[in-house]
């Protein structure tokens, strides 16, 4: 068992002497090969902080974070733009799939700025369509998918370039209940699968089936819910 | 350029309209340009087709042809050091003619030339003329429109004298007006009362305006130090001395000055609503490891590829429109301005995308998250 996501003493400040405002607390998380974890939290509570600093789009106040044990510390912009493309797979908000993209050319996008080669790029692009069950849809435009389908593109998206963690900013906040858990079981899913770990960030208390630990954000720190 | 294509392709409309104002904001731009060539060269193409490079003139004429006056002493002077055959004198007076036969009356430009020599007229039509019988006439085809055909005879008012015209020749126009060709001895004709009045040279001749050169640099340099009351100034220089030229030109360059700037802006506004409009796909690709350079491509590609696609339809929309242009409305674009004038627009448009470029260089990544918007 190694550890894809570990956070150590995290602190985020906004703002600086009587205004500041400490969104993230000293937090310690350990997130181990094969791990899906979900992160629950009001809105407000910085879970999007919290996400940001994990996904090396925020560097912390203090403390230091390691991405498949490589630190983030004293990286570049640039450094950081390609460790987030190798190792990290997103899933955002509303899926965020690019409007001019067919679903396929959505995975063979982010393939093609790994480098990947264009035929092993098809082969990956068709494993996961057809895993997702997304297949037949693949020549359509975002516009033409219901919210279900962009997350399952999105899902696909997020594991094309093989990271080592997935995260994904409240995947279920568009879809009815259904449709959610659906998709939040096609992420343990994968994880699974792919011996890849994950963190979902949610307010959402019904979509924590499949999860293996569930943790509330309160205060800037990670709790382990009592269920 | 995955990212561009792909972009044009999906929202074609957008695209073809940005192209379509591309494309007349191209076009406005050459067929200006050729018409302000056009109307320089109907201008002075006299000049502009003498096989001279350099011209003597009197430096208290301030360039200008008419005002300048050399005599048979500054001939031999500058024949000493040109040769004979590479320096030969010019006579220029305006005046305004009557064509027996027609009704014309024109205003016209004589050009007093050594037959035989370096600019004696091409004619294109009936027969040229000599050195030594007067009365005969070559004129520019122009007055051909006006009327006047080979046999007739035309009257100059000022000196009452008349010549046969004998001949046509094409594209010799001076200050808009066609020119005539006449041979020295009507020249001296002409002149006589010039020569009355005192001020003919020293071998007791009729003066001439200028002295047209065809010679190095070098030998300019040498006939300019030579002489103290000459000037020696480039086939340009005269060309831009014209009565008229410079104050013509100077408009239309204005025009197609601001064309490029409103072109720039308008291009530069149209991507950066465009790029801004893409705020949160940006932050997007960002985050999800797209590298700043990539995007900078992205948006700069997408850019040259509709200015250059756009332009190649103007080149053409211009040169089907020169066709069907008619003769009276003079047009002339030729490969290097064209290729000038391509490289500048989109030298205009690189520009304003990299105002695009800029936006998306502060898109923070971190937009992506906690974005509920689709």
């Amino acid at each position: 068992m190694s550890a894809k996501l570990v956070m150590k003493q995290v602190t985020k400040t906004y703002g600086d002497g009587d205004g500041a405002m400490t969104v993230l607390n000293n937090l310690d998380l350990t997130v181990n090969e094969g791990e899906f974890v979900a992160v629950l939290g009001p809105s407000g509570s910085g879970k999007s902080t919290f996400l940001s600093a994990a996904g090396a789009l925020l560097t912390p106040t203090r403390g230091e974070i390691f991405l498949d044990g490589e630190s983030l510390r004293d990286k570049g912009k640039g450094e950081l733009t390609e460790l987030r493309l190798q190792k990290i797979g997103f899933m955002f908000q509303s899926a965020q799939l690019l409007p001019f993209l067919k679903v396929e050319e959505q995975l063979l996008y982010v393939a093609k700025l790994a480098k990947l080669s264009t035929k092993d790029a098809k082969v990956r692009a068709a494993y996961l369509l057809k895993r997702l069950d997304i297949w037949e849809r693949r020549h359509h435009y975002p516009e033409q998918l219901s919210g279900g389908e962009k997350q399952r593109v999105a899902i696909a998206r997020a594991w094309m370039n093989k990271p080592a963690i997935l995260f994904a900013d409240e995947p279920t906040a568009s879809l009815d209940y259904s449709r959610g858990r659906e998709v939040v079981r096609m992420i343990a899913d994968e994880v699974r699968s792919e011996g890849k770990a994950a963190v979902m960030v949610t307010h959402d208390e019904r979509m924590l089936e499949w999860c293996d630990r569930v943790l509330h954000l309160e205060d800037g720190v990670l709790v382990e819910a009592h269920s | 350029m995955f990212l561009a294509l792909r972009e044009m392709r999906h929202s074609k409309a957008r695209y073809s309209l940005i192209m379509v104002i591309m494309l007349l904001v191209s076009f406005l731009v050459l067929f200006v340009t050729g018409l302000a060539r056009g109307l320089a060269y109907a201008n002075i193409s006299a000049l502009k087709n003498m096989p001279a490079n350099y011209f003597v003139v009197q430096s208290d004429a301030d360039h200008t042809f008419r005002r300048s006056q050399l005599g048979g002493t500054e001939l031999a002077a500058v024949r000493a050091v040109a040769g004979v055959a590479k320096a030969t004198p010019l006579g220029v007076q305006t005046s305004t003619i009557t064509a027996s036969g027609a009704d014309v009356k024109a205003d016209i430009t004589f050009f007093a030339v050594d037959m035989t020599g370096m600019l004696a007229p091409e004619v294109t039509e009936g027969t040229g003329i000599t050195n030594e019988v007067q009365g005969s006439a070559v004129a520019d085809s122009k007055l051909e429109q006006s009327g006047v055909t080979i046999g007739s005879t035309i009257r100059d008012q000022a000196s009452g004298m008349s010549w046969t015209v004998t001949g046509f020749v094409k594209d010799s126009s001076y200050s808009h007006t066609p020119v005539v060709y006449i041979n020295p001895l009507d020249w001296q004709a002409m002149k006589q009362g010039a020569v009355q009045g005192g001020i003919a040279d020293s071998t007791g001749s009729a003066p001439y305006n200028v002295i047209a050169l065809d010679v190095t640099a070098a030998q300019a340099d040498q006939i300019a130090g030579q002489q103290q009351a000459v000037e020696v100034i480039t086939q340009k220089q005269a060309v831009s001395s014209v009565p008229g030229y410079a104050a013509e030109q100077n408009s239309l360059l204005m025009m197609i000055v601001f064309l490029f700037v409103i072109a720039a802006v308008v291009l530069a506004v149209f991507f950066y609503v465009i790029t801004i409009q893409k705020t949160s796909q940006f932050g997007i690709l960002k985050a999800m490891g797209t590298k700043m350079s990539y995007l900078a491509w992205s948006v700069v590609g997408q850019v040259m590829l509709l200015s250059v696609a756009s332009l190649a339809l103007g080149i053409l929309l211009t040169l089907g429109m020169n066709m069907g242009l008619p003769d009276t409305m003079p047009f002339e674009l030729d490969g290097q301005t064209m290729a000038m004038t391509s490289l500048l627009f989109i030298g205009m448009s690189l520009l304003g995308s990299l105002i695009s470029v800029a936006r998306v260089a502060r898109v923070d990544a971190l937009e992506a998250i906690g974005r509920t918007g689709a």
